[in-house]
This record gives C-alpha cells, sequence and structure tokens, in this order.
C-alpha cells in the first residue's frame, strides 16, 4: 500500500490537496496510508518551501499546487 | 542530506534588535515588493527572498550569527530549517516577523501601514 504524505501549514490550498487526493483514491478504489504533515520542521526535512507537497513513499511528486485529479490518477496508477 | 532533528531556535523582535546591535546579521526572506513598502531599519541586514533562496542561501555567511526575518515569522523560520539543513549552525528565527517588529516600535523604513497583520504571507511563498 502506497503512504502519501500532503505537506503543508494548514491553508486552503492544503486542504484542497487533501480532498482531491482523499477524492481520486475513492473514486478509483484504491487504499492508501495518507498522512498530512503541517509541523514545518517536519515539512522542510523535504526543503520545500512552497506548499502543498504530495510526497507518494517518500519521493516528492508535486510541489507548490493543488493537483488535479488526473495528476494524483497517474502518481498513484504509476 | 542530513537533515536535522533539531527544533530551530526562535527570538522575539526586543531580542533580534539586541542581538542586532551586538553584531547579528539579519536575513528579510521577504519578496522584493515588500520590501520597497516597508523594511527593517538596522544596519546589518541582507536580503534573500524566499524564491530565491535555494538559489542564493549560500550567500549568507555561517560564520556569524543569522537571523531570519519575514512578515509573520512563517517563511523565516522554513528558512532557518533550510539553513540548518544545510550546515548552518549560528542560525536563529525571529517570530511574529515585522509585524511584532513595528507593533514593538523598532526601527523600520517605508509605511508601517502596509504591513496586514492578518495577512498569511506572500502569494509565491505561501500554501
Amino acid at each position: 500500500m502506497k503512504t502519501i504524505k500532503i505537506l503543508g501549514t494548514g491553508c486552503a490550498k492544503c486542504k484542497q490537496t487533501e480532498a482531491v487526493v482523499r477524492q481520486t483514491l475513492t473514486n478509483l478504489g484504491i487504499e492508501a496510508n495518507i498522512v498530512k504533515v503541517e509541523d514545518i520542521q517536519e515539512i522542510m526535512k523535504y526543503n520545500i518551501f512552497t506548499t502543498p507537497v504530495v510526497v507518494v513513499d517518500e519521493i516528492v511528486k508535486i510541489k507548490g499546487k493543488v493537483p488535479t485529479s488526473d495528476e494524483i490518477k497517474q502518481l498513484l496508477l504509476a | 542530506m542530513e537533515t536535522t532533528t533539531i527544533k530551530a531556535t526562535e527570538i522575539c523582535p526586543t531580542s533580534t534588535f539586541k542581538r542586532v546591535q551586538e553584531g547579528a546579521l539579519l536575513v528579510d526572506v521577504r519578496e522584493e515588493n515588500e520590501i520597497q513598502q516597508v523594511a527593517f531599519n538596522v544596519p546589518k541586514i541582507m536580503y534573500v527572498p524566499i524564491s530565491e533562496f535555494e538559489k542564493r542561501f549560500s550567500e549568507i555567511p555561517q560564520d556569524r550569527e543569522v537571523i531570519l526575518v519575514c512578515q509573520s515569522g512563517s517563511r523565516s523560520l522554513k528558512a532557518t530549517y533550510f539553513l540548518m539543513n544545510h550546515g548552518y549552525t549560528h542560525v536563529v528565527n525571529m517570530h511574529s516577523g515585522i509585524e511584532r517588529w513595528i507593533k514593538k516600535g523598532f526601527p523600520i523604513i517605508g509605511d508601517a501601514s502596509s504591513v496586514q497583520s492578518d495577512s498569511c504571507c506572500s502569494s509565491n511563498s505561501c500554501c
């Protein structure tokens, strides 16, 4: 099972990102561990300034924008 | 790269002002348009905006005390951790940013009213 981390300090775009990820998982019928990371120290372990960030199995896949459902779908099916 | 597990040190504007008088370097990570509106009026300051930070952070000296600042203390905290992750040991963050600095009456250049205390951070660096 994939682990998807959503990095962000809790603003609207981060919440939108989580919603897109959850909705895409539901649509595809895929299970994954979703971990929200809001602590700045934890976020900065990835040395990224622009959030939201989507990390799949510890690899940064998307940063600085709210992803589309299609983008998440591609990540999950890769 | 090793990432730090040490919590960043955060200090208030009053301590920041005192340390700057003693020789610490202020590094403002706000964007140019923000600095043009209002800036810290201290003798030793350099500007490394968050949007250029990854490219330019090596301009920041490692051998002296550095205090990171921004509008509210959020972006500068990220920058503090970034520097710590890159081997900097004498870096601290000023919490609450220029917003609190202004409220405490410390010296600025520009228009204090341009700082909106309810804003999050600049558009290209916020979440």
